[in-house]
């Protein structure tokens, strides 16, 4: 995952966003200052209140949103809008629902330019990841949200992103497919190791599944936690977990405390 | 300034390039009045229409005819709407029925209603109502079908019966596909006037129309059409609109095919 | 008892028929007028009855009139439509796409919309006179308010998520309208083409009594001035009956299919 041949980096240096809100009348600034330094193959979760602004960024980063200071660079390059560089997992799914399952995943490699076989290939290898290839035919809208979300994921995934963008994916989902959602999405990283970036305000979620959790709040980080607990991270031994306790509480604290 | 003088403004930017625009050509291409009238001599005839009368004449007939026969048809078909989608039997068996005559709207009674009626008031009003009547009867129908069964079980569990029961649940339950109906109903009934007042009668604002083309008189056809144009969009921004908001958006409802 | 007996068949019957429940109602009615007629309460003249009017049916489709009243009237929608969808579709793409083409337009629209396609037939006439392109421009202008509203609520209706996840898989901005706005905003663009061949075909009515030469309208238009009901009534239950089956049976299935398949919901 990544490309394999250079370290894609993803550095942000003093980001900052302000917009003007025509019903407040007045400037707003979701995005204070904030620098981070993401590694290749590294799983980072950013957590935070609501209105910290980690949705503010993660636009930035995929480039939906301009940025009003500072940089978002790739190894040194600088981001220019949206693109196939910066996979997005979203909170709603976004499949096309016109589309079956198969051509959902294989829609990168398609705008890529490959030929329509091999798009398919590629497809079916990455729903196989998650145990899907035999929807491959069907229409999201037949899928449960869980099986739409995974469909999500390897969407992205499929097209070989520098980095993985996650925008609160499980949050639509039911408690319990969201825990079975988050084993599997660790098992991915490990064997793939993509970039990620997970954006969250589920504390114990942020913990379970990332090397390093980001605190923000009021649009700025306030801490930058690294979590040295042993992979794969199982629910059934951490939720017991003395120290996946501790590092929770610790990042619940922080948060609280913004 | 306030919201709603700031959109207004922004609303109206657009027509008054427009009318630069009309004005420009106009001059630039030297246009042959016979072709299309300046703005100059629109608003001319426009006072002149003002001064002798006549256009108050020909939009008092119109609106008239309009008000008359949507009255009298909204008056009949919210009732007989209303008792027919009480039963989901009956309102099952008339629907296609209804759905039928609707599609003959207003126009297609032209010929028939001057048959029946002669020329003039009688056969316009017959072609409005008609244009309104079966639309929201329709549309009446539909909307008190759909209202959901545990709605109305819940009122009547909760004691509402009848009366109650009717002007409390049903009729607001109904009434976004009443007023849509009504505003469809309306379109028509619009529609349908111009068209009859075009071969039917010696006053109106079709009339003043087509006697004008007769004489090649663009500017007072273009005048026809300007007051046209706005006094439906008084219809829609002055009555209608307020009536859906009112009702539907401030109730958050919605609208069921 | 009885009552309900017959119910219960009459909904087995639809069940396995389902063209019953839309023609079963219309029997009754039938029966009504041919009494009505049958017993004169209004003149013959002015009213006559259903075995009248069949037979006229039967006469003008003999001497090939209807048929080709007929055919008249449906190429003229026809190629109005279809110019009327040409222009329709990529305007309501352009104003839903782009908020300032939407703000510079739509009071234009709205207002052009707010005249009515009759109103615009006298200067047409004295543009183009009596003729096909009079009519023809006629349905086009008709045809095009409902499917540039409709088709721009529907492109503004796809989710700006939809948006994001195509540019974030690598699309362009031309190939995002076309793999994800265009197929998003084509329930609605249904909606609109079936409300505008309404419309178009109410307009087409309205020009065809008013000038027309031939078609329907025409053929209703001529024997009122004939004095001749029975072709008035024909023409009627003609239209109607044409209208509400290619409606009900072609292109209400088609938005209910493509809403449907979108797992969207159309109005």
């Amino acid at each position: 995952m990544g490309s394999g041949y250079s370290m894609k980096n993803l550095t942000i240096q003093n980001v900052s966003k302000t917009y003007f809100d025509p019903y407040a009348g007045a400037n707003v600034t979701a995005v204070h200052d904030i620098s981070l330094k993401v590694n290749q193959g590294e799983f980072i979760s950013i957590v935070g209140p609501s209105g910290c602004g980690k949705t503010t960024l993660l636009n930035m980063i995929a480039g939906f949103l301009p940025i009003s200071g500072g940089s978002i660079n790739i190894d040194d390059k600088p981001i220019k809008g949206p693109g196939a560089d910066r996979g997005v997992v979203f909170q709603t799914f976004a499949l096309f629902p016109w589309k079956t399952v198969g051509e959902n995943v294989g829609f990168g490699p398609r705008m890529r330019g490959l030929p329509k076989k091999e798009c398919d290939q590629i497809a079916l290898e990455f729903l196989s990841l998650v145990g899907l290839e035999h929807v491959a035919q069907k229409y999201p809208n037949e899928l449960s949200g869980g099986m739409q979300q995974r469909v999500g994921v390897v969407r992205a995934l499929a097209n070989n992103p520098d980095v993985l963008l996650m925008d609160e994916p499980f949050a639509s989902v039911d408690a319990q497919t969201r825990m079975t959602l988050q084993e599997e999405l660790t098992k991915i990283w490990q064997a793939r190791r993509p970039t990620i970036l997970f954006i969250t305000h589920d504390v114990p979620e942020s913990v379970f599944l990332a090397d390093r959790v980001v605190v923000l709040s009021k649009g700025r980080v306030l801490e930058d936690m690294p979590i040295q607990l042993q992979r794969p991270r199982v629910w059934d031994q951490l939720i017991e977990d003395d120290t996946f306790k501790g590092l929770s509480a610790q990042v619940l604290s922080k948060v609280r405390s913004a | 300034m306030s919201h709603r003088l700031y959109s207004a403004f922004k609303f109206a930017i657009p027509l008054l390039v427009l009318l630069l625009i009309w004005e420009f050509s106009i001059q630039f291409f030297q246009v042959n009045a016979r072709v299309f009238p300046s703005i100059e001599s629109v608003y001319k005839a426009g006072l002149e229409a003002v001064n002798d009368g006549s256009i108050f004449k020909h939009v008092a007939a119109s609106l008239g005819r309009v008000a008359v026969g949507t009255l009298i048809a909204i008056a009949v078909s919210i009732p007989l709407g209303v008792a027919m989608g009480l039963n989901p039997i009956v309102s099952d068996f008339l629907s296609p029925l209804f759905r039928f005559f609707s599609v003959l709207a207003g126009i297609a009674w032209i010929p028939i209603a001057t048959l029946w009626f002669g020329y003039g008031f009688g056969a316009i009003t017959f072609v409005i109502f008609n244009a309104v009547f079966f639309v929201v009867t329709y549309n009446t129908l539909l909307g008190v079908a759909s209202i959901p069964m545990p709605l109305r079980n819940a009122a009547a569990s909760l004691g509402a019966n009848g009366w109650t029961l009717l002007t409390q649940v049903i009729l607001p339950g109904a009434l976004p596909n009443i007023v849509t109906g009504i505003r469809t109903g309306l379109g028509f009934a619009w529609r349908g006037l111009i068209a009859a007042e075009m071969i039917a009668t010696n006053v109106g604002l079709g009339y003043m129309l087509f006697l004008a083309r007769d004489f090649y008189k663009t500017e007072v056809i273009v005048l026809g059409m300007i007051i046209i144009g706005l006094i439906w969009l008084a219809i829609d921004r002055l009555i209608l609109a307020p009536v859906e908001r009112a009702t539907i958006e401030r109730w958050g409802m919605v609208r069921r095919a | 008892m009885i009552f309900l007996k017959a119910w219960s068949f009459y909904l087995r019957l639809v069940a396995k028929f389902p063209i019953v429940q839309t023609i079963l109602p219309f029997v009754p009615l039938v029966i009504a007028w041919a009494l009505v007629t049958e017993y004169e309460v209004f003149p013959r003249a002015f009213l006559p009855g259903p075995m009248d009017v069949i037979n006229a049916f039967g006469t003008l489709t003999y001497k090939g009139v209807l048929t080709q009243y007929l055919e008249d009237s449906v190429v003229r929608l026809a190629v109005g439509a279809a110019v009327g969808v040409a222009i329709g579709i990529p305007l309501g793409l352009l104003i839903g796409l782009s908020d300032r083409v939407r703000e510079a337009v739509w009071p234009v629209l709205l207002f052009f919309q707010a005249i009515g396609d009759i109103a615009w037939l006298p200067i047409l006439l004295v543009w183009f006179g009596f003729s096909l392109t009079t009519m023809t421009l006629i349905i086009v202008y008709t045809v095009l308010f409902p499917i540039v509203l409709n088709t721009s609520l529907g492109v503004r209706s796809v989710s700006t998520d939809l948006h994001r996840a195509a540019l974030s898989l690598g699309a362009s901005k031309l190939r995002v309208v076309w793999e994800v706005v265009l197929p998003g905003a084509l329930p609605n663009i249904m909606t609109g083409l079936r409300n505008g061949l309404g419309y178009g075909w109410r307009a087409l009515i309205a020009t065809e009594i008013i000038v027309g030469t031939s078609g329907i309208g025409f053929m209703m238009f001529d024997a009122r001035r004939a004095g001749s009901v029975v072709e008035i009534l024909l023409g009627m239950v003609v239209l109607g009956t044409l209208w509400y089956v290619v409606d009900s049976w072609v292109l209400a299935p088609i938005e209910r299919a493509t809403g449907k398949r979108w797992g969207l919901v159309t109005q």
